[in-house]
C-alpha cells in the first residue's frame, strides 16, 4: 500500500536511515513530501547538495580573476579555479565536473572540467536521478541501447544528450521522470522505446 | 449589535466551533519552487516559495543556517476598507515578521547555510483570519517545494463574541466581537508557534480556546495534507523498487 508522507508523520522504524527523515526522541518523522511503501520511504521533491565525489552539469554563469562560477541547478554554486583549465571558458557553457571538496557551507569546488558543444541538456528533479540511472547503471544502459544518444548524468538533476535519437531520448527521461516511483519501470521503458521506434520508424 | 442569533448560532449560520468552508490546492505556480492557493471562507490567500537562494542584501548572510524572508502582503483590492495602495504597511511588517518566526522554528535552516527561503504570501481577498491563513497555505508551499521542516504547521482564530468563545472568526466577529486570538500550531508536538491576543480574554478562557484550536487544527491538516497528496498523486501506482 503506497502512501504519501507530508512533514511531521511518523515513519517507520526501519526507513529511519532514509532521505527526507529525522528523528526525534527516539521517533522518526517525514521532513519533506515521501512516499512510503512497505515499510520504506523515498523522498518525491528535494534540492541538490554538493557531496565529494558527485559528477554534476553545471552552466557557466560568472568569469572571475582566478576561474568561474558555475550554476548547478542547487541552493550552492561551484568554483572552477583556471589552472584546473586548459581552454577559456565561456558565460553559459555547459560543463560536467567532478566535486573535489565541498566546504563547512556546503561550497563545492570543482575539477575535472569537460566542456560539452552541441546536443540538448535537461533537467529533472535531483532525488528522481537514481531511476534515471537504474539499477546497476540498467536504465542509462536501456537508453543508450534504443535511442542510439550519449547519455551524462549529473547527479545534480541535469542530463546531457548528445548524438543519436535526442527527441526519444528527451521524451523517454521526461518519462522517466514522471513515473519516477512506480515499478517495473524498466520493463515499461523497453516497451515504450520499441513502441516510438516502430511508430517512428514508419515515418522515415 | 448582534453578533449571535437567538439559537446560539452564528451569523453566517455555523455552530461555535464550526469552521468556514476550506479549499487547499498545491502547486497553483509554475515558476515557483513551491506554491498553493488558500479559499477559507471568503479568504483568499495565494503563497509561493523560492529559494533557498543566495542572500540579498549580501551582508546578511548568516554561515550557520539559512534566512527566511516572509512577505504578508494585501492586495489593494483585497478589502472593502480602504488598504491604501499596494505594498507594505506597518500591519503588513508586522505580520510579515510573526510568520518569519513560526517558519524559522520548523524549517530546518541549519541544512542550508548562507542561503534565504522567500516565502510570499499575497491576501488576494480577505474576511477576517487571513493571516493565520495564509501561514497555513505558506506551509503547504514549503512543503511542495520539498523544503525540509519538523512539521506542517496551521492556524486559525479564536475569540469571544456576545460572550461565547467562537473559532474561526470572521471580518464582523473579529471586528465587532470581544476579542480574537490568532494561533498558529504544530500539530505534531502540539506546541504553539504564534499566539496574539487582540482585546481580553480570562484564563479560563485562554485554555479553553486553545482546546478548540487543537481541535481544528485536525480539520486543517487533514486538508492540508490532502492538498499534497492531490499533487503528488499521479506517483501513487505500484511499489517501490
Amino acid at each position: 500500500m503506497k502512501k504519501v508522507l507530508v512533514p511531521g508523520d511518523e515513519v517507520p522504524g526501519s526507513a529511519s536511515n532514509a532521505d527526507g527523515v529525522y528523528s526525534e526522541n527516539g521517533k522518526h518523522y517525514a521532513s519533506t513530501i515521501l512516499l512510503e511503501s512497505n515499510g520504506r520511504v523515498v523522498p518525491l521533491k528535494g534540492y541538490y547538495v554538493p557531496i565529494r565525489g558527485d559528477y554534476v552539469i553545471g552552466i557557466v554563469t560568472e568569469e572571475r580573476f582566478s576561474g568561474y562560477t558555475i550554476d548547478l541547478n542547487s541552493p550552492y554554486e561551484g568554483q572552477i579555479s583556471s589552472r584546473d583549465l586548459r581552454e577559456e571558458l565561456q558565460i553559459g557553457d555547459v560543463v560536467s565536473a567532478k566535486v573535489v571538496s565541498v566546504n563547512e557551507v556546503n561550497e563545492p569546488v570543482l575539477t575535472e572540467v569537460r566542456l560539452f558543444s552541441g546536443g540538448e541538456l535537461l533537467e529533472v528533479d535531483a532525488v528522481k536521478i537514481p531511476r534515471v540511472i537504474g539499477k546497476n547503471g540498467s536504465m542509462l544502459q536501456l537508453l543508450k541501447e534504443y535511442t542510439g544518444a550519449d547519455v551524462f548524468v549529473g547527479k545534480n538533476g541535469r542530463i546531457y544528450l548528445r548524438n543519436g535519437n535526442l527527441a526519444l531520448a528527451s521524451l523517454a527521461i521526461m518519462k522517466i521522470s514522471r513515473e519516477a516511483h512506480s515499478s517495473g519501470l524498466t520493463d515499461r521503458m523497453m516497451e515504450f522505446l520499441t513502441q516510438e521506434l516502430r511508430n517512428n520508424g514508419d515515418k522515415k | 449589535m448582534a453578533l449571535l442569533n437567538k439559537d446560539g448560532s452564528r451569523l453566517d449560520g455555523r455552530g461555535v466551533t464550526d469552521l468556514r468552508p476550506l479549499k487547499i490546492t498545491a502547486g497553483v505556480l509554475n515558476r515557483a519552487a513551491g506554491s498553493c492557493l488558500i479559499e477559507w471562507g471568503r479568504n483568499k490567500v495565494l503563497a509561493a516559495v523560492y529559494g533557498p537562494h543566495e542572500v540579498f542584501p549580501k551582508h546578511l548572510t548568516n554561515p550557520r543556517r539559512a534566512l527566511i524572508n516572509a512577505r504578508y502582503i494585501m492586495a489593494p483590492f483585497s478589502s472593502q476598507e480602504e488598504h491604501g495602495r499596494s505594498g507594505p504597511n506597518r500591519r503588513s511588517i508586522e505580520i510579515s515578521k510573526v510568520a518569519r518566526h513560526v517558519f524559522e522554528n520548523v524549517v530546518f535552516t541549519e541544512r542550508f547555510p548562507k542561503t534565504m527561503i522567500d516565502v510570499h504570501m499575497e491576501v488576494l481577498q480577505s474576511d477576517g483570519g487571513t493571516r493565520v491563513s495564509a501561514i497555513t497555505a505558506a506551509s503547504v508551499a514549503l512543503a511542495d517545494a520539498g523544503i525540509p521542516m519538523r512539521d506542517l504547521v496551521c492556524g486559525v482564530s479564536v475569540g469571544r463574541v456576545d460572550g461565547k468563545l467562537v473559532v474561526d472568526l470572521d471580518k464582523y466577529e473579529d471586528n465587532l466581537g470581544e476579542s480574537d486570538v490568532p494561533v498558529v500550531i504544530s500539530p505534531r508536538t502540539k506546541e504553539l508557534l504564534l499566539f496574539q491576543l487582540d482585546g481580553l480574554l480570562s484564563k479560563k478562557e485562554v485554555s479553553e480556546g486553545l482546546d478548540m484550536i487543537f481541535e481544528a487544527a485536525n480539520v486543517i491538516r487533514e486538508k492540508q495534507v490532502q492538498a499534497l497528496a492531490d499533487k503528488f498523486k499521479d506517483v501513487d501506482s505500484g511499489d517501490l523498487q
